[in-house]
């Protein structure tokens, strides 16, 4: 069978909190062995000396657009490539997809052409309600069996309260944590930025933070009172951020945010327009500095992307009109160093353990997301220092909306292993 | 029989009952189920009384039980069911059943939608009251019908072990059963969608264990509820499908259970939904001798209310 030998890395070991100088043994699926020194002159050896070797990235928010087209699947093969290329061997597909993600049978579909492309792991997150039209709850149970890990109407908010506190307390029985997008719609309405100064300037209309906040207040209340699992995405606020902390040891709660809450605020929106287009919408710098004390001091435990492609330039569109998302899934690690190992709010274990094994924990896979002697060989490999620019042009994804073109960043992946599979090396897509 | 001096006017609930009482109502309503099994049946024992069924709620099953129950008996039986369906609560309520009251009924079998309704009645009418559902509180003659089915099995009405599955919330059935079951000292289980499982349940001394599979081990009776429907469109559950393979009694659930167990149901009985259709008629299958039980069980209750004026 054969072997792949990875030598002289430095391990990222985020279940022990330490980096370790370590070679590290591949054998079929399986990591079987971590020591010093490893002797196989059967093995293909990757030579590691200055990388960082951890597990495999963990992105719970990621969209794939349509699950089929007319050219036959292309879109999920164009996004599975460019988180192979982000590093990511394990991904959380959000159910706004077309058709979404509300039938069994829709979601062993995407289940079942995920494995047959078989690049990256693929977890479907159910929706919530059917159609995600907070009306009627879908059929969760049998969401869970076809294989969705979580559930979320994310784009959406499940505005019905008692309806969420219905679902959340029918699927505490499935043990199925929920990823919840916070927008109370009637209030931000038909907002296109942050309300603050660039909205006004800019005569463009304004989504307050009241709109995130009042509903993470609720569910925080509404998770609490039922014991359910609750996941908090994107969030963009410093008031969430309090809330959050007021109710870390008191409920089931957890949360993410995205690289660009934390490197852009509002006026991201002058400089880039339509590109820095996004819900929850880029904040002011108050909001970025909350953001990063929430990661520092773990009430934010995952880093996720909200990974939204939207395909072909739409900068010439009038503002009101362009869709909402950031294509920044194969840059997604990168952006991380910059706003917080640069910023010394992580180290790179830290970093590394919130786009990991916290993510793992949050969709009830512990076993998961760390490298071990016996664990699943899902491994990323990232070159710590060399800087190399963003360029949109060679983005794998099919949505080039990404305002972090032209950015000169360090801490790429160089390597992804998935399963055993070396399928980006030095920054390329192997064709499996 | 035993000599017990009986000291309730109405048949409200279970709750009221003691375990004695309980238990002579029982040995008394075998008596009769023993008696069902001869012909000719016509006693004549309240000869010349007059039952009216007062019907707020379609329940063919029940209104019927009721009735045969008396004709047995030899009284004589009014049906109220359609006509006054028009008729909600208050005062209009109330002088509709004030005007029954000046017919000189004796006794008086009520359905409600109300918790509480029969109690309401018995505040101002001046004959028997038996509660033949009321909400989502109480359903005596259920409970002791389901009772008399459980001793008549094993011999026995305590000790026992008893997994109670589907809509507890919205059950009478269950409320009334529950309370029966932990007064006589048995244990209960309940289980099913946590959106129907009240954590309240505990205080009357039953356990809550999910999931449904987990529930029914270990259990000499599998008692399964009647889905209702409407409360899909509530929002309580996603589908009759969803509710089937995940809270439903199939083959696959027959795996888990003990080999000596039975399975109970209030009827009617949805099939393919809280159970597989060719589960109901099986040996295991206790759902037909509860029809019968329940006429004696409501043979016994009659007897004993006229009969302790
Ligand atoms: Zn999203």
């Amino acid at each position: 069978m054969k072997r792949i030998l990875i030598k002289r890395g430095t391990l990222v070991l985020v279940d022990k909190g330490v980096l370790a100088d370590r070679d590290l043994l591949i054998e079929g699926n399986r990591i079987v062995r971590i020591d010093r020194g490893i002797q196989d002159p059967q093995a293909y050896v990757i030579d590691a000396s200055g990388f960082l070797v951890g597990p495999g990235l963990v992105n719970m928010h990621v969209h794939f657009r349509e699950l089929e087209n007319s050219a036959g699947g292309d879109g999920l093969l164009a996004e599975m490539r460019a988180a192979l290329k982000g590093g990511f061997t394990t991904i959380v597909v959000m159910p706004n997809t077309n058709p979404p993600l509300d039938e069994p049978l829709v979601v062993r579909y995407l289940g079942y052409r995920c494995r047959e492309i078989g690049l990256v792991n693929v977890y479907p997150a159910g929706a919530i309600t059917r159609g995600l039209e907070g009306q009627k709850m879908s059929e969760i149970g049998l969401l869970k069996q076809a294989g969705a890990v979580a559930f979320s109407d994310d784009g959406k908010s499940v505005m019905d309260s008692h309806l969420l506190y219905l679902a959340l307390m029918y699927a505490k029985y499935f043990d199925v944590p929920f990823i919840l997008h916070e927008e109370d719609i009637s209030v931000s309405g038909e907002g296109q930025i942050h309300e603050g100064a660039v909205a006004f300037r800019r005569g463009l209309k304004g989504i307050p933070r009241v709109a995130e906040d009042s509903l993470i207040a609720r569910d925080l209340v509404i998770g609490y009172y039922t014991g359910a699992r609750v996941h908090f995405t994107h969030v963009s606020t410093y008031f969430a951020v309090e809330l959050l902390r007021w109710f870390r040891d008191k409920a089931l709660i957890s949360a993410d945010v995205t690289p660009h809450h934390l490197l852009l605020t509002e006026e991201a929106v002058d400089r880039e327009g339509v590109f820095a287009k996004v819900k929850p919408p880029l904040r002011e710098k108050r909001d970025v500095e909350a953001l990063k004390e929430g990661i520092r001091d773990g009430v934010i435990t995952v880093l996720a992307s909200d990974h939204a492609p939207h395909k072909g330039k739409s900068k010439e569109m009038v503002f009101s009109e362009a869709a909402f998302g950031i294509s920044n899934l194969e840059i997604a690690f990168p952006l991380y160093v910059k706003a917080l190992v640069d910023e010394g709010v992580l180290d790179w274990v830290g970093l590394w353990k919130r786009m990991s094994l916290n993510p793992m924990q949050v969709l009830g896979m512990p076993e998961k997301g760390f490298l071990a002697e016996g664990a699943e060989a899902d491994v990323t490999v990232v070159d710590p220092e060399t800087e190399w620019e963003v360029n949109i042009e060679n983005f794998e994804s099919q949505g080039r909306n990404c305002p972090f073109n032209g950015w000169s960043l360090r801490g790429w992946p160089v390597y992804t292993i998935v399963g055993g599979k070396i399928l980006m090396r030095e920054r390329s897509i192997l064709e499996p | 029989m035993n000599d017990l001096k009986w000291a309730h006017r109405h048949l409200l609930g279970i709750s009221d009952l003691s375990k004695e009482e309980i238990f002579y109502l029982l040995e008394k309503a075998n008596d009769f189920r023993n008696f069902l099994e001869k012909s000719p049946k016509r006693l004549a024992n309240l000869k010349g009384y007059f039952l009216v069924n007062l019907f707020f709620e379609p329940s063919t099953r029940t209104r019927v039980s009721f009735e045969i129950a008396a004709k047995l008996l030899g009284m004589e039986v009014i049906n109220f069911s359609t006509s006054l369906s028009s008729v909600q609560k208050g005062e209009n309520l109330r002088d509709t059943v004030l005007t029954l009251s000046q017919m000189k009924v004796d006794i008086l079998v009520v359905r409600h939608r109300e918790s509480g309704l029969p109690l309401y009645f018995a505040g101002f009418l001046p004959f028997h009251i038996v509660n033949a559902g009321d909400g989502i509180r109480e359903h005596p003659t259920q409970a002791l019908l389901d009772l008399l089915t459980i001793k008549r099995q094993f011999g026995k009405v305590s000790g026992l072990r008893v997994a109670i599955v589907g809509d507890i919330t919205h059950s009478r059935v269950a409320r009334s059963l529950c309370v029966g079951l932990v007064k006589l000292g048995n244990s209960v289980v309940v289980s099913g969608p946590i959106t129907l499982v009240p954590r309240s349940i505990e205080e009357v001394g039953a356990e809550i264990v999910f999931p449904v599979e987990r529930a029914v081990q270990d259990v000499d009776i599998v008692y399964l509820l009647r889905i209702q429907r409407e409360r899909q469109e509530a929002g309580y559950f996603p589908s009759l499908k969803e509710y089937s393979i995940f809270y439903g009694f199939d083959s696959k659930v027959m795996q888990l259970v003990r080999k000596s167990f039975v399975l109970m149901h209030p009827g009617p009985v949805n099939r393919g939904v809280e159970i597989a259709s060719e589960l109901v008629e099986a040996p295991f299958s206790l759902i037909q001798e509860q029809v019968t039980c329940g006429l004696a069980v409501r043979m016994a209750v009659l007897d004993t209310l006229i009969g302790s004026d």
